[in-house]
């Protein structure tokens, strides 16, 4: 099985205070890997630095064996990050943001084969002509999960995915991403929604305080822990109940 | 605690960052010297100025109630003015009537009264006599020309006064009242400009002509800079606001590609704004500049002060190169903004940096401001394509040649910083989790403990 993506030992501090203390973990090809931990534990800042924009302080992590802070412009070829609460530029309408993002992957028929595949994931019909500053929030999630899958990345880096999304948005999307694994895309993921992590991911990270404190599948997690629900496992994990 | 109070203190809470405090200081500072250099420029020209005079020894007139002589009457109007006795050389300075232009530059001489060699015997005989007035023109922003004029005619005025008290006694017929009041022709004007001397001109009349350029140039760069300035801090505020940044740095560009494309549409928008702002501005210009030039009607290119093909070239290199230096810096300065809000704020200290060169180009000029003056404006990038066309009417290419190289210099470290910038986690993480910045708060909770 091919490593997707390796973090050894790394550690990241910000002024004198250090956020991710040595996380070591593996994520293998065309897995769904998600990484659960409460609000600042660590999970956006270790996505940020597999995303290189945000830099290690120590430590090592190689994506399809490119080492993130020597080859950064390799990397991001390899890469689709889709930030928490990321915007597009509401200027331009659905169908024109998708075409600035694929300029910078291919042109010609390629691009427009691209945008049409974009196109298609938003599934925003008509909408997808109007201008992004009339699109509702599931809308705008939906164009920008469109816009990170469009490009087929080998690493899809997804933080807080279906976040404050309503129950079809967030069912839909979690289609969409079930999808691109099975098409072979590597999927990391951060969320607080054990229910959908529980459902999506083959491997799980807790992470706690900037330390990973367990890995593992969620059915193996659970019963290891002897709960049922990924939710109880992580409160064991943590507070140690 | 009143509703009222409570809404109060958050809005004064939020509106007091220490960006928006810090852009303020900088405003009062960049205030406070801009009012000192204008009460300097102002002192300047409420001084008595070092004058000359040439061939008044034998036109010494004899009156009824004694001799008059133009030199002592000089002399009586200084030292009234306060100036010392014992300095009055130093002020009036006795000009060689053969070597005139190399006596004024020598002893720095804005102006030189020159007395015909009939001045005597015209006044003696009830015709007015000739004092021809010479200047030596150079270039030193819109006040420095008109203020040796403007002092040359008070003088005249002064001597026509003071030799009309002595002849009214000496002359009896009523019908030479107008001679009585006005002995004096003082409307010959000779200016010596690269050297030359030309007749019938004034500096005031050659910096009235030439403001048409040198008000224009500094007036569109200012709104350039200030309106690209804008354009790239907004722009940068935008994208964090709309979270669209972090997007942007994981897509498979270079960060330098991301720098220059931003700095590069930022200087197309502003170039388009300020040809469209020069057009308007040259016909407003046009049109308040009109009357003042039909009345004084001077050929420029006659007197050597025209710019050639490249000395626009020259402008043109050193406007676009200021650009540079401005989008440098507000790329720099957008890195730092947190929101489009916090964006505008920081535009603040760099429409500063643009207004004080314009007023000091427009004011006195790179010629007529003094060494700590032309230090900041030769550091202030803006100040260079304002300066140049001073600089080249005066044929001082070296002058904007430095500019020139300087700019370069400025920008490109101003570009490598940004890029440096682009590298790093400042974008995402803000200068709240600055190593330097923590220390910082870390010895100010410590020194409250």
């Amino acid at each position: 099985m091919t490593d997707a993506l390796v973090l050894k030992d790394v550690r990241k501090t910000y002024g004198q205070r250090e956020a991710v203390h040595g996380v070591s973990l593996t994520v293998h090809e065309g897995e769904i890997f998600g990484l659960i931990g409460h609000n600042g534990a660590g999970k956006t800042t270790i996505l940020r630095m597999i995303s290189t924009i945000l830099k290690i302080s120590s430590g090592t992590i190689e994506v399809y064996g490119k080492d993130v802070t020597k080859e950064s412009d390799e990397v991001r070829k390899l890469i689709s990050y889709l930030p928490e609460d990321a915007g597009a530029y509401k200027d331009l309408t659905g169908r024109r943001y998708l075409s600035f993002i694929a300029n910078f992957f291919c042109s010609g028929e390629e691009k427009e084969r691209m945008v049409q595949k974009g196109v298609e994931l938003a599934d925003l019909g008509d909408k997808i002509d109007y201008r992004i500053d009339t699109y509702s929030k599931g809308m705008m999630r939906r164009l920008l999960i469109a816009r990170a899958i469009m490009t087929s990345p080998k690493l899809a880096i997804l933080d807080e995915v279906t976040s404050g999304l309503d129950v079809i948005n967030a069912y839909e999307i979690r289609e969409v991403i079930r999808e691109i694994a099975r098409s072979g895309v590597t999927v990391i993921m951060s969320s607080h929604n054990m229910f959908e992590v529980d459902m999506l991911c083959d491997r799980v990270g807790m992470i706690d305080q900037g330390n990973i404190i367990d890995v593992g599948s969620p059915d193996e997690l659970k019963e290891k822990y002897g709960k049922d629900t990924l939710e109880e496992v992580f409160v064991a994990a943590v507070k140690g109940a | 605690m009143s509703h009222l109070t409570n809404i109060i203190k958050k809005e004064i809470k939020e509106l007091l960052t220490p960006g928006s405090v810090a852009s303020v200081l900088i405003m009062v500072l960049l205030f406070a010297s801009l009012g000192g250099l204008i009460g300097e420029e102002i002192g300047k020209s409420a001084t008595l100025p070092v004058i000359g005079i040439s061939n008044y020894e034998d036109q010494t007139v004899d009156t009824k109630s004694g001799e008059w002589n133009a030199y002592d009457a000089l002399v009586n109007i200084y030292t009234a003015s306060g100036v010392p006795a014992s300095e009055i050389d130093d002020f009036i300075i006795k000009i060689d009537r053969d070597n005139i232009f190399d006596d004024m530059m020598e002893h720095g001489v804005s102006f030189t009264f020159l007395l015909s060699d009939t001045f005597k015997s015209d006044i003696e005989s009830g015709k007015k006599g000739v004092l021809e007035q010479v200047y030596i023109y150079e270039p030193s922003g819109m006040v420095g020309g008109t203020v040796s004029t403007t002092m040359a005619g008070q003088l005249v005025n002064y001597l026509e006064q003071d030799l009309s008290k002595s002849i009214v006694g000496s002359q009896s017929e009523m019908e030479h009242i107008s001679f009585l009041t006005s002995p004096i022709d003082g409307g010959h004007t000779y200016t010596y400009v690269k050297g030359e001397l030309q007749e019938d001109v004034t500096p005031s009349e050659i910096a009235n002509k030439l403001s048409g350029q040198t008000m224009l140039i500094p007036m569109i760069i200012m709104i350039i800079i200030m309106m690209v300035g804008s354009i790239v801090i907004s722009s940068m505020g935008s994208e964090k606001e709309n979270k669209t940044l972090e997007t942007l740095l994981t897509l498979p560009i270079k960060r330098t590609t991301i720098v220059t494309g931003k700095i590069l549409a930022a200087a197309v928008v502003g170039l388009v704004f300020g040809l469209a702002y020069m057009l308007g501005m040259s016909f407003y210009l046009g049109s308040l500049t009109a009357p003042a030039v039909s009345s004084t009607d001077i050929d420029l290119s006659k007197l050597g002060l025209a710019l050639g093909l490249t000395d626009y070239l020259l402008i043109m290199v050193s406007m676009f190169l200021s650009i540079a230096c401005a989008l440098g810096i507000c790329m720099i300065l957008g890195a730092f903004a947190k929101n489009y809000k916090s964006a505008q704020t920081m535009t603040m200290p760099l429409s500063i940096l643009a207004i004080i060169p314009m007023f000091i180009v427009m004011f006195s000029g790179w010629y007529g401001s003094n060494i700590v003056i032309q230090v900041l404006l030769f550091a202030i990038p803006f100040s260079h394509p304002m300066m140049a066309t001073e600089a080249l009417l005066n044929g001082d290419v070296t002058l904007v040649l430095g500019g020139i190289v300087y700019m370069v210099i400025f920008a490109l470290v101003s570009i490598l910083i940004t890029v440096r910038l682009y590298k790093s986690d400042i974008l995402i993480t803000g200068l709240s989790q600055n190593k330097y910045v923590e220390m910082l708060r870390g010895n100010r909770k410590h020194q409250k403990h």
